[in-house]
């Protein structure tokens, strides 16, 4: 097998172009998404998602098969977007509370999934997700989930961000809180829905925080990190859909392949701290090396890390 | 700027309480267009709060406060009625005592610029060409034109205040609420403010400026309203501010104004 038939030659099998088709979408509206994620540091809150969704797919699944998992999900990732929000408004921020409530959810979705006949394979599916077999009818609502949220997040985009960058601020003017946090959530929620059918409810987390801390690292320009990290994300799962077909079908190696987009998506990371890295250095040594340096500190202005004290030697100047 | 005959910004008889207790009572001030006030005294006595309360976050639970042409009362607040709305149409900028912001959010001194006409434009539009000029016009206001596409996490705490303040006249406000700007100011950044708000002033903008800072209310500032809880007294600077005044405003909390090397009139040059 030649590397384009592994890029490109691979995705005309139907089968293959399904799971790219639908890791495109996902990995673009992810890597959006992502970015807010990393802007309000909502790592643990997405996290609490991916387990309170698995539930939801498994009652979905006993209910109403393969078709039940996506409306299962849906709603069980909504419910918890708003106990989520509520849970941060109350105060109860703590780790153990959030994390008592989300491992008893994930218990109730091992006990439902245990009462079907194929207990550990239906387990697996879900846990690790089942890219290359998405039924053909499940790919539109898939994307459909994909589209609210992207939209969701797109309609409030300013106000998130300016809610990321000033809490009170945004409070000040006026914005409600609870609107942009439940909006927020649920965004994530529906991703995490859409990726929990795809690689799985264990690795999703993978592909909303890889992409936008990455992002975060190649640009430091507000409005470059959404593209940047649609775009990360994009290529990655390409790449992971065709290193698991290339390893599985020429060299003979069984990939799963949720496990391996997630494994090129930290790979992709890597190699953008190792740029990030590299860079640094280069810009460090021509400092030193005298006169490159690319933000002068105007003369006299104290620097940033001063400015937290009060008041200096006020009596003094006068 | 419309200059009208009505106060911008009218208190009666007003309270502001937080949900949880606590809170400022017995206000009766007005301020008019192209005027500005300092709220003076302790820490704690709601100077904050009041300002909140303007901007509707904390709730009017007695008297009057008008706003422009419109008139809430405490009645009303405890019926739910809220006063955002008059921050929603930009007529209030608000510059808050401290901002915990992030340093290392990726965001240029424009974009936070921008963001105090984010309330105008709602949700779906984007910035365009009056909105630049609103966000050019602003940072040319507070001096920081040349710093524009500099990350705000690289400013100096002094700039980064100034950046915050042009936010707040991004909306183009009638009123302008701040509350402890000059707190940890280099003298270059205090004098850049003080230029600032005497150029709004001229420009018809109303000012309410919370401060520990006396000579800061006696070289901008019109009028002074004394707080402690409640309001002692509200008048103009030559009027309010004297010895006994503060003397009873700041009455059993001297550590605090030696802590803010508070300026008492007649003992200057400590």
């Amino acid at each position: 097998m030649t590397l384009i038939d592994a890029l490109f030659g691979a995705f005309a099998l139907p089968f293959m172009a399904r799971a790219l088709l639908v890791m495109l979408v996902l990995a673009v509206v992810a890597g959006v998404v992502g970015v807010l994620v990393n802007l309000r540091g909502l790592e643990f809150i997405s996290d609490g998602l991916t387990h309170a969704v698995f539930p939801g797919l498994a009652i979905g699944l006993a209910l109403g098969g393969t078709a039940g998992l996506v409306p299962g999900a849906t709603v069980a990732a909504l419910a918890a977007a708003v106990v989520l929000t509520w849970l941060d408004r109350a105060g109860i921020t703590s780790d153990a509370a959030i994390a008592i409530v989300l491992t008893a959810m994930f218990s109730v979705g091992v006990i439902v999934v245990s009462r079907g006949d194929d207990y550990a394979s239906e387990l697996e599916a879900l846990l690790f997700g089942r890219v290359l077999t998405i039924p053909p009818e499940s790919v539109v609502p898939l994307i459909l989930v994909c589209l609210v949220a992207v939209v969701a997040v797109a309609v409030t985009m300013k106000q998130q961000v300016f809610r990321a960058f000033d809490r009170s601020g945004s409070r000040a003017v006026g914005d409600s809180a609870l609107a942009l946090d439940l909006t927020l959530n649920a965004a994530v929620a529906l991703v995490v829905v859409a990726a929990a059918s795809t690689v799985g409810t264990l690795l999703v987390l993978a592909l909303l925080i890889v992409p936008g801390a990455a992002a975060r690292l190649m640009t430091e320009r507000l409005w470059w990190l959404f593209p940047v990290a649609a775009g990360f994300a994009a290529l990655m799962a390409w790449l992971g859909l065709a290193v698991g077909f290339a390893g599985s079908v020429a060299g003979g190696v069984d990939l799963p392949a949720g496990s391996t987009i997630v494994a090129v998506f930290v790979v992709g990371y890597g190699v953008v701290l190792l740029g990030r890295w590299i860079a640094d250095r280069r810009r460090g040594s021509a400092v030193r090396a005298g006169g490159l340096e690319t933000r002068p500190t105007p003369a006299g202005a104290p620097r940033p890390a001063e400015t937290g004290a009060p008041r200096p030697a006020r009596a003094g100047e006068r | 700027m419309s200059m009208s005959d009505t106060p911008v910004l009218r208190l009666t008889g007003a309270a502001f309480t937080h949900p949880g207790g606590g809170g400022v009572t017995g206000l009766d001030l007005t301020v008019e267009a192209g005027t500005a006030i300092a709220l003076i005294g302790p820490n704690g006595a709601g100077k904050s709060t009041l300002l909140k309360g303007v901007l509707g976050l904390v709730p009017l639970t007695a008297g009057t406060m008008t706003l422009g042409p419109t008139e809430t009362s405490g009645a009303d607040a405890a019926a739910g009625a809220s006063t955002t709305a008059h921050a929603r149409d930009g007529m209030i900028g608000f510059l808050p005592q401290s901002s915990e912001l992030d340093p290392d959010f990726p965001i240029s001194l424009e974009q936070v610029v921008m963001q105090g006409r984010y309330r105008r434009l709602g949700f779906l539009r984007w910035p365009g060409r009056d909105d630049r000029a609103a966000v050019r016009r602003a940072l040319d206001t507070v001096g920081l034109t040349a710093l524009a596409k500099r990350r705000f996490g690289e400013l100096s705490g002094g700039q980064r205040q100034r950046g915050l303040l042009a936010r707040a006249l991004a909306s183009e406000p009638r009123l302008l609420l701040l509350d402890e700007p000059f707190n940890g100011l280099d003298q270059t950044n205090r004098d850049a403010l003080v230029d600032t708000l005497r150029t709004l002033k001229q420009r018809g903008v109303a000012v309410v400026v919370s401060t520990h800072d006396l000579e800061l209310a006696k070289e901008v500032c019109d009028f002074v309203a004394l707080v402690n809880g409640t309001q002692l007294a509200f008048g103009p600077v030559d009027e309010v501010l004297t010895l006994g005044n503060v003397q009873e405003c700041f009455d059993g909390v001297e550590v605090e104004i030696d802590e803010h090397t508070l300026v008492v009139p007649g003992h200057e040059g400590h």
